[in-house]
């Protein structure tokens, strides 16, 4: 019988789906439904926060249905993600993108919510957005939202491409049970911190503040074109900024060098890395620029 | 590669190919469902459920309207086989392998009406459902939207091979269509049982209509 395209492109998606099938587990640690995961490493599975409802008695089944004891080896409620530990290093690692999700390309939504074998629905990828804040507290610098249906017991799955490899973790955890998918750069970072530390590290300055216009005048001083920046209201007594030298009035415009339009902006700024660690902030003050080494908090 | 051309024209051809063996299964009372021409001399198979308690008119899609024999029903496997009095029709071909999770899949019936539809999807799951005696029935799950109106219709692979018979619609979004195992299992069965009777000229057994 004659491979017509449709029949190769058949074929491309059932293959895509098999090996990163071996990558995607069962997770069980909550009451009712199984959820998904996906194998960050040998003896790590990376899943969703919100489907682990119990630190003790977790199991992961693997893709031949081998049935692994797990502990919970970090967590982070803000990007829904919790990495567990195997007892064992016996998960089929998943093979990550190297280019990341375009929108309109098709991707499959995986996951194995029950011992039958791993499932899937076909989608292509809608939007690609960010930086959110989560349902969580927290914020998400980056997004993907596909039309693939995500059935219950796929969060902590993977989103998958045409050629197999993993495009971002799916979760019904961020956006009020909207799917929504993490994609694969962010989520290996943060397993990768939860993995070093357990937790992920939120900077913390100390103010309170609000998105101003920048005058045309004083974006002169600036050098660039910069629309906003952040205004000072309150700093709070003893805190990182008022330590390092913010006050009330002084107008945020960029935090290591990076320039802050919104709020959005500087929480995705604030993030793991520059948590206890010194950092140049930029300011206007009397219509003059400014840069404070403000020593970042850290909780 | 001319790709837009090339992938547009190979689904039309699968359409072209399958289309001829969709039929409509009509009830006396209410209701129509879809049906699959199983062999060139008449042989109909759709879903148990889309039968009434009289043998239903089959509707080719040359229009012609059949009043059709029931050979046999099963309500375990939610399958029925009429026979009507036609020959040269077009029948399906059923996969000889099982479908793969991922792989491409098209639906073939009437939904809500909507004569000679075709949607497409893809193997969501291979899974069991379990009839009333607790018996465990291969099915094949899919992202397809099947609405009512597709039941009896087929779910084909990319060779245009029927992988399922659409039966239900399931609470959640995914349908749900009978293995091609089962269809293949049911027909043998009828048959052996019809030509074993024309031989020993038995009372027709009473799931044997």
């Amino acid at each position: 019988m004659s491979k017509t395209v449709l029949v190769e492109l058949s074929d491309a998606l059932a293959d895509a789906a098999e090996s990163a099938g071996k990558a995607t587990v069962l997770v069980n640690a909550r009451r009712r439904m199984p959820a998904s995961g996906v194998a960050y490493a040998a003896d790590l599975i990376l899943t969703a926060d919100h489907v682990i409802e119990r630190e003790e008695d977790i199991t992961v089944h693997l893709e031949h249905g081998t049935q692994v004891s797990a502990k919970v080896a970090g967590r982070d409620a803000g990007s829904d993600l919790a990495l567990l530990k195997l007892e064992s290093a016996a998960a089929h690692v998943a093979e990550v993108t190297k280019s990341p999700a375009r929108l309109g390309q098709i991707a499959l939504v995986l996951g194995r919510p029950s011992t039958n074998g791993i499932e899937a629905s076909l989608g292509t990828v809608s939007a690609i957005g960010g930086p959110i804040q989560t349902g969580r507290g927290g914020m998400l610098e980056k997004y993907i939202r596909t039309d693939g249906i995500s059935y219950p017991g796929f969060s902590g799955g993977p989103l998958v491409a045409a050629d197999g490899t993993v495009l971002g973790v799916n979760t019904s955890g961020l956006a009020n049970g909207a799917a929504l998918t993490i994609p694969a750069d962010v989520a290996w970072r943060i397993a990768e911190t939860l993995a070093k530390h357990g937790r992920v590290k939120h900077g913390y300055l100390g103010i309170r503040s609000q998105a101003v216009e920048i005058p045309g005048n004083t974006q002169k001083a600036l050098q660039r074109q910069q629309p906003s920046g952040l205004l000072v209201v309150s700093v709070e007594k003893d805190s990182p900024a008022s330590k390092g030298g913010l006050m009330v009035g002084d107008i945020l415009v960029s935090v290591s060098g990076v320039p802050v339009f919104h709020h959005d902006e500087l929480f995705t700024r604030l993030n793991d890395d520059v948590a206890g660690k010194s950092e140049p902030i930029e300011i206007l003050r009397g219509g003059q620029l400014q840069t404070l080494n403000v020593l970042i908090g850290e909780r | 590669m001319n790709f837009n051309g090339t992938f547009t024209q190979v689904i039309h051809e699968l359409v072209e190919q399958v289309m001829p063996s969709l039929v409509i299964v009509r009830g006396h009372r209410f209701g129509a469902g879809a049906g699959i021409v199983w062999d060139a001399n008449g042989l109909i198979l759709t879903n148990n459920h889309v039968v009434g308690k009289r043998a239903p008119i089959v509707v080719l899609q040359n229009d012609g309207e059949y009043e059709s024999r029931l050979l046999a029903r099963d309500p375990d496997v939610d399958l029925a086989l009429l026979s009507i009095e036609a020959t040269h029709l077009t029948p399906l071909r059923p996969a000889s392998v099982s479908p793969r999770v991922g792989e491409l899949v098209f639906a073939f019936g009437h939904p809500w009406g909507q004569r000679n539809t075709v949607t497409r999807g893809i193997v969501s799951a291979l899974a069991f459902a379990q009839n009333r005696h607790g018996d465990t029935l291969p099915i094949v799950r899919s992202d397809v939207p099947l609405a009512p109106g597709n039941s009896g219709g087929p779910l084909v692979n990319a060779y245009g091979q029927v992988v399922g018979i659409n039966a239900m619609i399931v609470g959640g979004d995914q349908s749900v269509s009978i293995a091609v195992s089962v269809a293949n299992d049911f027909v043998n069965k009828v048959l052996v049982k019809k030509e074993t009777e024309s031989h020993s000229r038995q009372h027709t057994p009473a799931d044997v209509i």
